[in-house]
């Protein structure tokens, strides 16, 4: 794997060290009826190489948190701590520094550009952080995917899947420290799901990242190392499935 | 369901449910439609109202089916008889006299008729106490006073009002009615004064007729039979040995067609540029609304709406937008051509037919729905085109038209462009102005076709670059956009330069406020007083005094004139009496060949001929020419020829003679003067007017005040209807960045997720955009450039001087077009606002 070389920090990062910290984070919304309190102190923490499930009803602030804990979204109160960053208090320039050098992010709904293809997709991040050969490191990385024979093909015409094939490329291509992916097989048929999910869960074990899972889907949180209910904005549970370091030792 | 018959009813249903949900989607391109449809239709209506006005109403212009006019004296009474042998004959005579009432007195333009008059067409009187008048009871005799219709103007000037009395000449008229309306008033000339109209017998006896002063007789002629050709024919078969003007309906109110003519082009080509632009932006904005509509469509194809339903329904819709567009630009249209044509044909004193507008109205209400059905076909069939599962997918994307479609639009717009160019008073120039406006369209897609092509080529590291020349890099559509922006800065530009042209033609055709003050009529015993009036008040000065008369060529070299003439379009220099004087010292005018006459020169006459009467013969110094001034004829030797500037108002002659022998023979003089203030004229205006009443006193100062006036007015016009096409662009221009606004914000969150700072994305759009709005500033501005010089000078003949604000404006346009598309698919692409964000990528 080129990315995990190429772009982690010198002094390999230990499986301990925690990527994501949460605490007390709050977050509202505000709405013509007044603020809507949608996290309403939730406490987390996440150590890279790690994958964490989320789950919960719909509306209990899942979305939410992904943007929080992204930078897309500036918490209300408490505080967020990824990969030594404070978001609270991180200005615009800062989060989206973070985004583009250590965070990547999957949504349910793609989120490709339609104007650009497979290939040209993937290889943005590198772009944007300025890298040599982004060409060669973003084919690998199709390929990866399984979408070899896909990569001058523009999003309209990928199916559904494949356009979360090359969602997830994109996210991992850069050799993020954390990968946030908010229901990335919400919109796929179980086994295209099971086959997204399975790429991006060898991804992230072979780059040692942090990964945060939204999923509806019981048997994929299962999959994951730690599942982490949330309910009305709070944390109502948290299981732990088996230990990373022990389960990458075993792999 | 199935097919188009069984298809109506529930499109009926459609349309219904679709219209009470409000087509407010459609506003923009209401908008565009009735702004585009405001200035065609205005345009149209009143350039069909006053050309119809000009071209039916020749005769009444003319005041009969032929007219012949001699200045100073009137025909001979046996030729008189001769020509009333032929129909019925109309004496008028005009001359320059002074009205006065008190103290009070100013110049009018005075009309003396015979019982005859008109020949043709009403004279129109205002209402007045006792109802209205006719002309016959106005001017008749009523207890010893004639009577008298003047303008309205003299009434305000010298403080009068209907039954109030006045002297003209050495007569006293009773003022009967207002005049409003004279049929012949367009074969008058510059009229320096209001009119002021009285019976034969009155003129005669005030002494109008035989005064020394310059008069204009006209004799007009009604075929008794209706055969204006053989009247013509027979007319001109009298010969007489005096030259004549001999004019048909065809030269009546020459001077007013030709500047109708120029400003119905000029008017005419901003609205063929308005249609353009506007049928562009309802092009753009008719797929900004099917675009939103893909979704929609998608849920209507699902539930199994065939595609002839949908395009039907959206057809129907668009439809009734456009109806509602035109009706609304035309409506506004009517009221102004209306407004505008009543105020125009008053001021030309013709009557028109309001339903001259209606058909140019009716025109251009066609020309609008061909033009628009042709502008929304690539969207219609776009919309055909959605597949069902459109519904399923995110994009939301008009599919490509059908190339049968698109080529079926182009059609359809072309055919617009064909009826606006057969709307136009010259077809030629409005056929030369379409194809100007196709070839810049070329020209622009081309050049934003090349561009694409070598931004395809280029693989930049960075991301602003990479992105900015990602969006370009599709041939079709940078093409699409570089027409869709650059055609109006094309169109715009040209009619800006073109108007900055005329408006800079207007001014400097403005006399000079030199001199202030023109004295006609001014006797022989009357200059050595004037001259020591004027030299007494060191407040005036400048005072020239030319001698006024009168003489026709008859011949050059020993050859009849006629024969000798080698240019014909000087041959009004040989037709009837041109103006003459007599100068002991040189004029002051410029010399092109030849030399003065010594100041004591006493022997055979010598003759300086203005440039005119030189190109005419081909004339140079020393050959001679033959004239008759006063009834007698004398040859003289050319000693130069002069070049004189029309534009001032001080008194040209064709032919300047040495003194001996015209200074001994009866004449008048005209003297022109300055004055350092206003208040020094006035006073010798009074002064005159106790002193000698017969002096014409012609106010330059007031004159040129109000062609000033006119000619700001004209300015003011031409820049209302250039701002309007800067709407009518911008609109267009709206609806273009609106088009692709909903596929800039997916980017754009595209682009956010994977760490791009707003400010890049914004940099990249503006780049992207930047470099559009650049080649269509260029390529359209140059391209407009070139029809304004071309629209000067061949359409409005006049220089071309498009000022700096023509230079300018295209760019600016173009960076507005970037801006705008970079601030609202680079900036405010990305939401702002808490929540906003998470809402869109989750959502
Ligand atoms: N911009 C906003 N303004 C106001 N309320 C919002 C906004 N965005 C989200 N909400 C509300 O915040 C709550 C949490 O939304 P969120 O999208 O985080 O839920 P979720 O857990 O991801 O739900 P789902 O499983 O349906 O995706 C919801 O009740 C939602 O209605
Ligand atoms: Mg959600």
């Amino acid at each position: 794997m080129h990315a995990p070389e190429t772009s982690f920090p010198p002094s390999p990062a230990k499986p301990s060290d925690v990527v994501v910290s949460l605490v007390d984070l709050r977050l509202s919304y505000p709405s013509p009826e007044g603020e809507i309190a949608v996290l309403r102190g939730v406490d987390l923490a996440v150590r890279a190489g790690e994958i964490v499930a989320v789950t919960g009803p719909s509306g209990s602030g899942k979305s939410s948190l992904i943007a929080v804990v992204g930078g897309l979204e500036t918490p209300t109160g408490g505080s967020v701590r990824v990969l030594g960053t404070a978001l609270e208090s991180a200005d615009e320039r800062t989060r989206t520094a973070l985004r583009r050098r250590d965070i990547g992010i999957v949504f349910q709904a793609y989120h490709l550009v339609p104007a650009m293809t497979a290939l040209e997709n993937v290889a943005l991040p590198l772009v944007l952080a300025g890298e040599e050969g982004g060409e060669a490191a973003a084919q690998a990385m199709l390929r990866e995917v399984g979408l070899g024979h896909r990569m001058s093909h523009r999003p309209s015409s990928l199916s559904g899947g494949e356009q979360q094939r090359v969602a997830v490329a994109r996210a991992f291509v850069a050799g993020p420290r954390l990968v946030l992916a908010d229901e990335p097989t919400g919109n796929l048929d179980r086994r295209t799901g099971e086959h997204v999910a399975q790429v991006m869960f060898s991804l992230t074990r072979a780059s040692g990242a942090a990964l945060v899972l939204v999923t509806h889907d019981e048997a994929l949180a299962r999959a994951c190392d730690r599942i982490v209910a949330i309910d009305e904005g709070r944390i109502v549970e948290e299981r732990v499935v088996r230990d990373p370091v022990a389960a990458g030792a075993r792999g | 369901m199935s097919g188009a018959s069984s298809g109506i009813s529930p499109l009926r249903r459609l349309v219904r449910a679709e219209l009470a949900a409000g087509i407010a989607g459609l506003r923009l391109f209401i908008a565009c439609v009735a702004i585009a449809a405001f200035m065609l239709g205005a345009v149209w209506m009143l350039g069909a109202g006053l050309s119809r006005a000009l071209s039916e109403n020749g005769t009444i212009m003319l005041g009969g089916d032929v007219a012949v006019e001699v200045v100073n004296a009137p025909l001979d009474a046996d030729l008189v008889v001769r020509l009333a042998d032929l129909g019925t004959l109309s004496e008028v005579s005009e001359l320059r006299s002074t009205a006065i009432a008190g103290d009070a007195r100013t110049p009018v333009e005075a009309k003396v008729v015979d019982d005859a008059y008109p020949l043709v067409g009403e004279i129109a009187l205002a209402q007045s106490a006792d109802g209205v008048p006719t002309l016959a009871e106005a001017l008749s005799e009523r207890e010893g006073l004639p009577g008298t219709v003047v303008e309205p103007a003299l009434l305000s000037r010298l403080g009068l009002s209907v039954g109030d009395t006045m002297t003209l000449g050495g007569g006293t008229f009773e003022i009967r009615a207002v005049l409003l309306r004279e049929p012949d008033r367009l074969s008058a000339g510059f009229l320096v004064g209001p009119r002021v109209i009285v019976s034969e017998a009155a003129g005669r006896a005030a002494g109008l007729l035989s005064s020394q002063g310059l008069v204009d007789y006209r004799y007009r002629l009604r075929a008794d039979d209706g055969d204006a050709q053989a009247l013509a024919a027979a007319v001109a078969a009298l010969e007489p040995e005096r030259g004549w003007e001999l004019e048909t309906p065809a030269d009546a109110g020459d001077r007013v067609r030709e500047t109708v003519a120029r400003v119905t082009t000029f008017l005419g080509i901003a609205a063929m540029v308005a249609l353009a632009i506007g049928l562009t932006g309802a092009w753009a904005a008719s797929r900004v609304w099917i675009g939103r509509r893909v979704r929609t469509i998608a849920l209507y194809r699902l539930s199994g709406a065939e595609p002839g339903l949908v395009v039907a329904l959206h057809g129907v819709l668009v439809a009734i937008a456009a109806g509602i567009g035109i009706a609304l630009g035309l409506a506004g249209a009517g009221v102004l051509a209306f407004v505008l044509m009543d105020l125009l044909a008053a001021r030309l004193h013709l009557p028109w037919q309001p339903a001259a507008l209606a058909s140019a109205g009716a025109l251009a209400a066609l020309t609008l729905a061909i033009g628009i059905a042709g502008a929304c076909a690539s969207a219609l069939s776009g919309a055909a085109r959605t597949p069902p599962g459109a519904a399923m997918r995110s994009a939301d994307t008009i599919p490509t038209p059908r190339p049968r479609d698109a080529a079926l639009g182009a059609a359809a717009i072309a055919a617009a462009i064909l009826l606006a160019i057969l709307g136009l008073p010259d077809e030629i120039l409005a056929a030369t102005a379409a194809f100007g406006l196709v070839l810049a369209a070329a020209l622009l897609a081309g050049a934003g076709w090349l561009v694409a092509r070598a931004a395809a080529r280029v693989k930049p590291r960075g991301f602003v670059a990479r992105v900015a020349l990602q969006g370009l890099d599709d041939p079709a559509k940078a093409a699409m956009r570089a027409v869709a922006i650059g055609i109006g800065i094309a169109g715009i530009t040209a009619v800006v330069g073109a108007q900055r042209s005329l408006d800079t033609a207007l001014r400097a055709e403005l006399p000079d406020r030199i001199p202030d003050l023109v004295l006609l009529d001014v006797q022989q015993a009357g200059i050595g007083p004037l001259t020591a009036r004027v030299e007494a008040d060191p407040l005036l000065g400048g005072l020239q005094a030319s001698p006024f008369m009168r003489a026709t060529i008859t011949a050059v070299n020993g050859v009849p004139a006629a024969e000798a003439l080698v240019r014909e379009d000087k041959d009004w220099v040989i037709s009837g009496d041109r103006s003459f004087a007599w100068a002991a010292e040189p004029t002051g005018a410029e010399l092109l060949g030849g030399a003065w006459w010594p100041v004591d020169y006493a022997g055979p006459p010598l003759v300086s001929a203005e440039e005119d009467v030189q190109e005419a013969f081909d004339l140079v110094p020393g050959d001679t020419l033959t004239f008759s001034v006063l009834g007698r004829s004398f040859t003289a030797e050319v000693a130069n020829i002069r070049m004189e500037y029309h534009r001032t108002f001080r008194p040209e002659f064709l032919l300047v003679a040495s003194p001996v022998p015209f200074r001994d023979a009866p004449h008048s003089w005209i003297v022109t003067l300055e004055g350092e203030t206003d208040a020094a004229v006035d006073a010798l205006v009074a002064d005159l007017a106790r002193d000698a009443p017969g002096v014409t006193a012609i106010d330059v100062r007031r004159i040129v005040d109000d062609l000033t006036r006119v000619v700001e007015g004209a300015g003011l016009a031409s820049l209302a209807i250039a701002g309007l096409l800067l709407v009518v662009g911008a609109l267009a221009l709206t609806a273009i960045v609106a088009a692709d606004v909903d596929s800039r914000e997916r980017q754009a969150l595209a682009f956010t997720l994977v760490g791009a700072s707003r400010r890049e994305i914004a940099a990249a759009r503006l780049a992207e955009a930047g470099t559009i709005g650049a080649l269509a500033a260029l390529v359209g501005g140059g391209a407009g450039l070139a029809g304004s010089f071309w629209l000067a000078s061949a359409g409005l003949r006049v220089d071309f001087a498009p000022g700096i604000v023509a230079l300018v404006l295209p760019l600016a346009l173009g960076l507005a077009a970037a801006l705008a598309a970079g601030i609202v698919g680079g900036l405010g692409a990305a939401p702002r606002g808490r929540g906003q964000l998470v809402r869109r990528l989750a959502g």
